[in-house]
């Protein structure tokens, strides 16, 4: 089971690694496109406005071209500007494109656009070649970026890294966390399902053990050797019966399958009531049971689950018994201790105090003993209401502290 | 006559003990092993009570419930369950079920149950006395009549705490119930009144009202009406 967990939290650990490494080569590759496609900027588009240059030379009968094919196929005009800002060649100028230019109309159409037209410029010994492209073709725009600006860009390169894995990683959490709690929940139902079975299918037969020997036990023709036989197999069967509530009772607080009927309750009054349903129940010869409430006691109240702080007393108390075959006395008691109200419950049996688990659990894994789940019934009990058992020894054996906040 | 229960079962040794637990405590059985006999029986022999199991074959308990609530009137049903959830689930459903038993139970259990609910639902003859040695409480007329033939009358109070008391007889009732029965609340203040009406209580039903036979502390717990001593 452990291991399952680990190897799990091991594949998520590396589904994140792999996911950090992806965002790391997508951040990488962005800011080499980013750098690649700036490098274009200043570059010509649609043709080479080098190779048109080249293919345009002066000879004395005038200008020879020989890429009008070109131009023609990429419907792109071209011209040459002289000194004088007189166009002296041209090769399909579009007619709305004047024939002069001044120094002013040279300075706009370099950055921006000739009567519209998208051109590029190169500039030759004998003036300026125009190459233009059809309008609404190309869009321009100046890439001006400040130096200190382009110096902070490595930074803002590396914290929108840090966001999009920070992305990643909440993503892949959240995921991940969504997907165990889903298993986690599948699992708790099989596992409750599995033992709400198993007890109702206990319950039938044992209903049939506890009838036919509560009969035997009363039945006048037996010999009192033969009921009294009958009544360990009662009392034996009323054992099973509680390990059977105290399982299922177990079970739902573990899964969060009881919620908790919270009331006003006098914890004085509880404590009476406790030690009233024990001796009413017949508490065998040898124990005897007191009850120890300060005055103050009795102003307390509780916002809290009654039946069950109920069921958490009287497991101590059965397990004051159970730790004392021999017989002992059991004192139950509730007091006010700060923002706590404690119920406790202590014999004098001198009993040893089970042994503290790992965890901060006042009981082993089984429960710490041969009766154990019902102590760890009652420390889950506490811990339902935000409180927790303490097992100790007493003045005289072990106590039991239930302490539960005001 | 014998109160007449249908109990209903799937397990057929169960329903064999229980049938016989009955028949042994005096009352007329009839057995059915799912709703389509249930209802069968309902409708024949018109019970007295019923006990249902939740799981049967056929169906639910509750939702049989429901149906002979709505055919047979105010007839007792106590349920018969395997699963403790079952108990919030017939809370949550709001039917008025009379008493609900969890598997597995001491047969002493059930036919005190069963016995408590014909009582509360029938009356009985027992609910007319109750005798405290030589003396006599008549619930009836409210009164307590000694054996010198003197005779007392409760008040409201003394009433409610006799009762109480007799209802749970043998057994320790704590004050915070006595209390609650009597005032309906707390007991947060009212243990010195109630001490009161204890003493007063002794003094009608106690032929020494200072060592009581019957009315007796448990100290630091509440009190407990001692039973009838058979000789």
């Amino acid at each position: 089971m452990r291991g399952r967990n680990l190897r799990r939290t091991l594949v998520a650990a590396g589904l994140v690694a792999a996911s950090a490494v992806l965002v790391l080569i997508l951040a990488l590759g962005g800011l080499l496109a980013f750098i690649v496609a700036s490098a274009g900027v200043s570059s010509s588009w649609n043709a080479s406005v080098a190779d048109l240059s080249a293919a345009l030379t002066e000879t004395e009968d005038g200008y020879t071209f020989t890429a009008a094919d070109y131009l023609a196929e990429k419907e792109l005009w071209a011209m040459l500007i002289d000194e004088n800002g007189d166009v002296v060649w041209q090769q399909g100028k579009p007619e709305d494109v004047p024939s002069h230019y001044t120094l002013a109309d040279v300075a706009s159409f370099t950055r921006w656009y000739l009567n519209d037209y998208p051109v590029q410029v190169r500039i030759r010994p004998d003036g300026l070649l125009v190459a233009g492209s059809p309008k609404g073709s190309t869009w321009k725009h100046p890439f001006i970026l400040d130096t200190e600006v382009l110096a902070t860009v490595p930074l803002w390169f590396a914290g929108l890294f840090l966001l999009a894995l920070l992305c990643v990683l909440g993503l892949t959490a959240l995921v991940l966390s969504r997907q165990f709690r889903r298993e986690q929940r599948e699992r708790d139902t099989a596992r409750s399902d599995w033992i709400n079975g198993v007890s109702h299918d206990i319950r039938t037969p044992l209903s049939m053990i506890m009838g036919y020997a509560g009969q035997l036990e009363a039945a006048p023709d037996l010999s009192p050797a033969r009921r009294e036989q009958a009544a360990v197999i009662r009392r034996q069967s009323q054992t099973l019966r509680e390990l059977v509530n105290d399982l299922n009772l177990t079970m739902r607080l573990d899964y969060e399958m009881q919620p908790l009927r919270r009331g006003t309750l006098h914890p004085a009054a509880l404590v009476r009531q406790v030690a009233a349903d024990v001796l009413n129940g017949g508490l065998e010869e040898g124990y005897a049971l007191e009850v120890d409430l300060p005055p103050e006691a009795e102003a307390l109240t509780l916002e809290a689950d009654g039946p069950l702080l109920r069921r958490a007393l009287l497991n101590l108390v059965n397990n004051c018994v159970n730790h004392n075959p021999e017989g002992c006395s059991i004192t139950l008691g509730a007091r006010a201790d700060g923002k706590f109200c404690v119920l406790w419950v202590e014999d004098d049996g001198g009993g040893t105090v089970p042994a503290p688990a790992k965890g901060g659990s006042a009981l082993a894994a089984d429960g710490g003993a041969a009766h154990g789940t019902g102590l760890k019934l009652v420390e889950q009990i506490a811990k339902s209401h935000s409180g927790g058992l303490e097992l100790r020894a007493g003045a005289r054996g072990v106590l039991g502290v239930v302490r539960i906040p005001l | 006559m014998a109160y007449h229960i249908l109990l209903v079962d799937d397990a057929p040794e169960l329903r064999r003990m229980v049938g016989e637990l009955l028949e042994g405590a005096g009352y007329a059985v009839t057995l059915a092993a799912d709703c389509a006999q249930a209802r069968a029986a309902w409708a024949r022999q018109r019970p007295d009570a019923a006990l249902l199991d939740v799981m049967l074959p056929d169906g639910d308990g509750f939702a049989l419930l429901g149906e002979l609530r709505r055919d047979g009137g105010d007839v007792p049903v106590l349920f018969l369950s395997a699963r403790d959830e079952d108990e919030a689930r017939l809370q949550g459903l709001g039917l008025g079920a009379d008493d609900y038993i969890t598997k597995p139970f001491l047969p002493q259990e059930l036919l005190l149950r069963l016995g408590a609910v014909l009582r509360r639902v029938y009356g009985g003859p027992a609910r007319e006395v109750l005798r405290l040695g030589d003396t006599e409480v008549h619930w009836g007329p409210g009164t307590v009549r000694r054996a010198d033939g003197t005779e007392a009358t409760l008040t409201a109070k003394e009433y409610a705490l006799l009762k109480k008391l007799a209802a749970n007889r043998g057994n320790i009732v704590t004050i915070d119930a006595l209390c609650e029965a009597l005032w309906e609340g707390p007991m947060v203040g009212y243990e010195n009144t109630l001490m009161v009406h204890i003493r007063r209580l002794r003094e009608k039903i106690e032929a020494d009202p200072s060592h009581p036979k019957y009315l007796l502390t448990v100290r630091g717990l509440g009190y407990r009406l001692a039973r009838e001593e058979r000789p």
